[in-house]
């Protein structure tokens, strides 16, 4: 990833925040490539839902609406429901993520990716997203607010 | 202006297996973090701080820590020196547990005097925590007392850091007021060390590190960035 | 005398994982393999205490770590060690999904029954390294 990367460190745990991609507010980064759009979990959301043992996308051909639930991450803390941040179909899901969940741990901008969705809405649906700067304003408030707890 | 952030201590804990008294540094360690002194600590995992992590590892530089070992040997005092750098408080559980080690239990199952040993251990450190943040605590409330000052120190040009943890600190002159930074000796140090040269692309890495303990307003970051590189450029030609 | 297999926890600190490694590798130490296995603190090898470094050069070792990290297999290579075996308490936690582990002071049931699970993987090494099978 070559873009410049945002970084924030509180206490001893840094999140890194990609400046070419697109956020939703749960998380979900988006990657524009042509009518369709990559998708995955954020640097942030991944630390916060702790070590993911398997990850569970729903399949090529599912049709989704904004907010729908496009992915499911059973972490040993907790299971997590990933909301779609766009309506549109999926084309594409991660195969490396069967045998090796913990990508989405490790790299979560790279090899971690989940789904690629062919986007049926975008000039509605981008209006909805976060751009670098404010995600990366977001998550230094949460990870703040997350540290003294 | 931003919130300053707060000052937290590294505790880490050697969680020896062998022995009792490493089991009672990391039950003691994590009593202080879940309930002692939440907000003011931070635990180090010693495994992932040996075998590399370099978050563990630059807080432990910049921060003060308090490393708890079960035995002489003081792997985590040891481990944290090596890596980061002196512990500004070492204990030795061995040295002020029950004088009879066996009756602590074994490491896998403490008995009761174990566990009083874990409170009594977690009291010490909480204590020194206390002193470390310059805290004075109501012990009605359990709460700190907030405003209680940091001890008053004469302000050198450059002291340790009146927390008193033992992590020099600077003054400089940003905007035409005095600032005092933590850990700028030791940043610069480093930056030496590794051979950077004052450049733009310095003055950036060197903003960031400065960054992980200092508060910097955002209006006023170029300010801090240009003072910042004076005293580097002042620092390189003092050590030629 | 035959080496002792060393078992070498992560025990991290910041997970229950880490916990369920220790708990994991004190019932293969004393419960299922106590003659054949001894545990060694993952510290004493990074420190270069001298007569670790002649145990870890003679005898195999299995890491047994919480996370991907794999904390504990590293720092047995860096001290020179051999890993024969590095197992990784998430791996065992997918082959028992029922079992989420939760508390690091004090692991719960759930914790505790995958440590076991995690402990008799263990002992499927040892016996496999040792040529012994033998049954608690």
């Amino acid at each position: 990833m070559s873009e410049e990367i945002l970084k924030v460190t509180v206490d001893k745990f840094t999140f890194l925040v990609p400046k070419g991609l697109s956020y939703s507010d749960a998380g979900v980064w988006i990657k524009l490539e042509g009518n369709r759009a990559r998708l995955g979990l954020s640097d942030f959301a991944q630390q916060q839902n702790g070590d993911v043992a398997f990850a569970n996308i729903k399949p090529v051909g599912t049709a989704l609406e904004s907010g729908d639930e496009f992915a499911e991450i059973e972490t040993v803390k907790v299971d997590v429901s990933i909301p779609s941040p766009l309506k549109g179909t999926i084309v594409e899901i991660n195969p490396s993520l069967v045998e090796a969940a913990e990508l989405i741990n490790q790299d979560p901008y790279g090899k971690g990716w989940l789904a690629v969705v062919e986007v049926a809405d975008w000039e509605s649906d981008h209006t909805h997203l976060l751009d670098a700067n404010a995600y990366f304003a977001l998550v230094k408030d949460r990870a703040e607010a997350e540290m003294k707890k | 202006m931003p919130e300053l952030p707060k000052k937290k201590v590294g505790l880490i804990a050697c969680s020896g297996e062998e022995i009792p008294e490493g089991t009672i540094t990391r039950l003691a360690v994590r009593q202080v973090l879940e309930s002692l002194r939440p907000e003011q600590t931070v635990t180090i995992c010693l495994p992932l701080f040996l075998a590399g992590g370099e978050g563990d590892r630059a807080f432990a530089r910049f921060h003060p820590t308090i490393t708890v070992d079960g035995c002489a040997k003081r792997c985590a005092a040891r481990g944290t020196e090596m890596y980061s750098g002196k512990p500004a408080v070492s204990i030795v559980v061995s040295n002020s547990a029950h004088p009879n080690s066996a009756a602590l239990g074994s490491a896998r199952r403490l008995s009761g005097a174990g566990m009083q040993a874990v409170r009594d251990v977690a009291d010490q450190i909480a204590g020194h925590v206390d002193n470390l943040l310059g805290l004075k605590w109501d012990r009605r409330s359990g709460r700190p007392i907030h405003g209680s000052p940091p001890e008053e120190e004469s302000k050198p040009r450059q002291a340790a850091c009146s927390c008193g943890s033992g992590i020099p600190c600077q003054a400089l002159c940003v905007a035409g007021r005095e600032v005092t930074l933590i850990a700028l000796p030791l940043i610069f140090s480093q930056f030496r060390e590794a051979g950077k040269l004052p450049s733009d692309s310095t003055k950036t890495e060197l903003m960031q590190a400065v960054k992980i303990y200092n508060p910097v307003p955002s209006e006023e970051e170029a300010a801090y960035a240009q003072a910042v590189m004076q005293e580097y450029a002042a620092f390189c030609r003092g050590s030629n | 005398m035959k080496e002792k297999i060393l078992i070498v926890p992560c025990s991290g600190i910041g997970k229950s994982l880490g916990s369920v490694a220790r708990e994991g590798a004190y019932v293969v130490t004393e419960e299922l393999c106590p003659g054949r296995t001894q545990l060694m603190p993952l510290a004493l090898l990074v420190l270069g205490d001298k007569e670790t470094q002649i145990e870890l050069s003679s005898a195999g070792a299995i890491a047994i770590d919480g996370c991907v990290r794999a904390c504990a297999a590293k720092v047995v290579e860096g001290a020179g060690g051999t890993v024969a075996h590095g197992l990784q308490v998430l791996d065992v936690c997918r082959r028992h999904p029922d079992l989420k582990p939760s508390g690091i002071s004090e692991l719960d049931e759930s914790g505790h029954q995958l440590a076991r699970a995690l402990a008799e993987e263990v002992k499927e090494l040892v016996d496999n390294m040792t040529g012994e099978v033998t049954h608690a």
